[in-house]
């Protein structure tokens, strides 16, 4: 009988524990989720007088008279690694939009992408990108036949290993553009810096 | 008799500092959430309206707002990991013969361990 009573106990004791313990995970996991939506809101950018924004039109081609570039873009997606698809690497390579990001015109980061070289083939669509100065001109004519004409602010060489994704993608308060390709010293498979060309819109033309 | 009431008044009372034990975090439950909650709900709130509305509407006019909702997170809709490569170098279009070659060499070395276990347990099993 005695045997039968310690048992009772333990296993009393033990349910109880067992329900302290199981009644405090939840919180962690509640009290942790709403802070990350606090810290979720990036910072804007404080801008001058810029020209009324376009709507939503995918941009079909790509001019730089600085550095003499004008390019058909494709569409680029993600790769399966996550990182952002490139052109494919040919003869006479195009640039590519990024199409997760705005087209060109449209309030916020939109992306297009292009090779500096492009292997055997030499030359890539962006090869003299790092030429661009600041005050110079890019052009992007959008499927609807409106073009967005961007001023570069910047253009900006960074090692790959210390890619700025908030500048390049985060939210902004007007519409830009960025234009990357690679740069910088060679390594065996590729470039060591990325070269970031930073602009703004200053005009549309229809 | 006796010691069956005091089994049964153990078990009894046994039984209700389980259902105690039970109801004791079962109360913490309820009071813990309810400080967490309004907190972090009175300050998310006005945290994230207040930038977002006020930076969408001034900026965007009324065409770009169609667009604008589908994206609260962000303008880009999904963020690249890493950074993009966009270079592919002369000498890096070798790097399948390279490959090619340390295969090969990896694929000799486990041959020739192979071979060399095989001859082992050869001769341990022949003698």
């Amino acid at each position: 009988m005695t045997s039968l009573s310690r048992r009772a106990f333990v296993t009393a004791a033990t349910a109880s524990l067992l329900a302290g313990c199981g009644g405090e995970a939840p919180h962690r996991t509640a009290t942790a989720a709403p802070r990350k939506q606090s810290a979720s809101p990036s910072t804007a950018s404080a801008t001058s007088a810029t020209p009324t924004a376009l709507g939503r039109s995918v941009p079909v081609r790509l001019r730089i008279p600085a550095i003499g570039v004008d390019t058909p873009l494709l569409a680029l997606g993600l790769a399966a690694d996550g990182t952002v698809q490139v052109p494919p690497i040919t003869a006479h390579d195009r640039a590519g939009w990024y199409r997760y990001s705005p087209t060109p015109g449209q309030v916020g980061p939109s992306v297009i992408l292009g090779h500096v070289t492009v292997g055997t083939y030499g030359d890539g669509v962006f090869r003299r990108l790092a030429e661009l100065r600041r005050g110079e001109e890019v052009v992007t004519r959008l499927e609807n036949g409106t073009s967005a004409v961007f001023t570069v602010g910047e253009v900006r060489t960074v090692a790959k290993a210390e890619f700025p994704t908030k500048d390049v993608y985060g939210n902004v308060d007007r519409p830009e553009l960025r234009l990357i390709t690679c740069g910088g010293p060679r390594s065996g498979h590729g470039y060591l810096d990325n070269v970031i060309v930073f602009a703004a819109l200053t005009g549309t033309t229809s | 008799m006796r010691p069956m009431r005091r089994t049964v008044l153990s078990a009894t009372a046994l039984a209700c500092t389980a259902v105690l034990g039970g109801t004791v975090p079962a109360f913490a439950d309820g009071t813990a959430p309810s400080p967490v909650p309004t907190v972090v709900a009175s300050a998310a709130p006005s945290a994230v309206p207040s930038e977002e509305p006020s930076a969408v509407p001034s900026a965007a006019p009324t065409r770009v707002a169609t667009p604008a909702p589908a994206r609260q997170r962000g303008q880009v809709a999904a963020v690249p990991a890493g950074a993009p490569d966009t270079g592919v170098t002369e000498s890096s279009s070798g790097s399948g013969s390279e490959g090619a070659l340390v295969g090969g060499g990896a694929a000799a070395v486990a041959l020739a361990a192979g071979a060399v276990l095989f001859t082992v347990r050869r001769r341990a099993t022949g003698e």
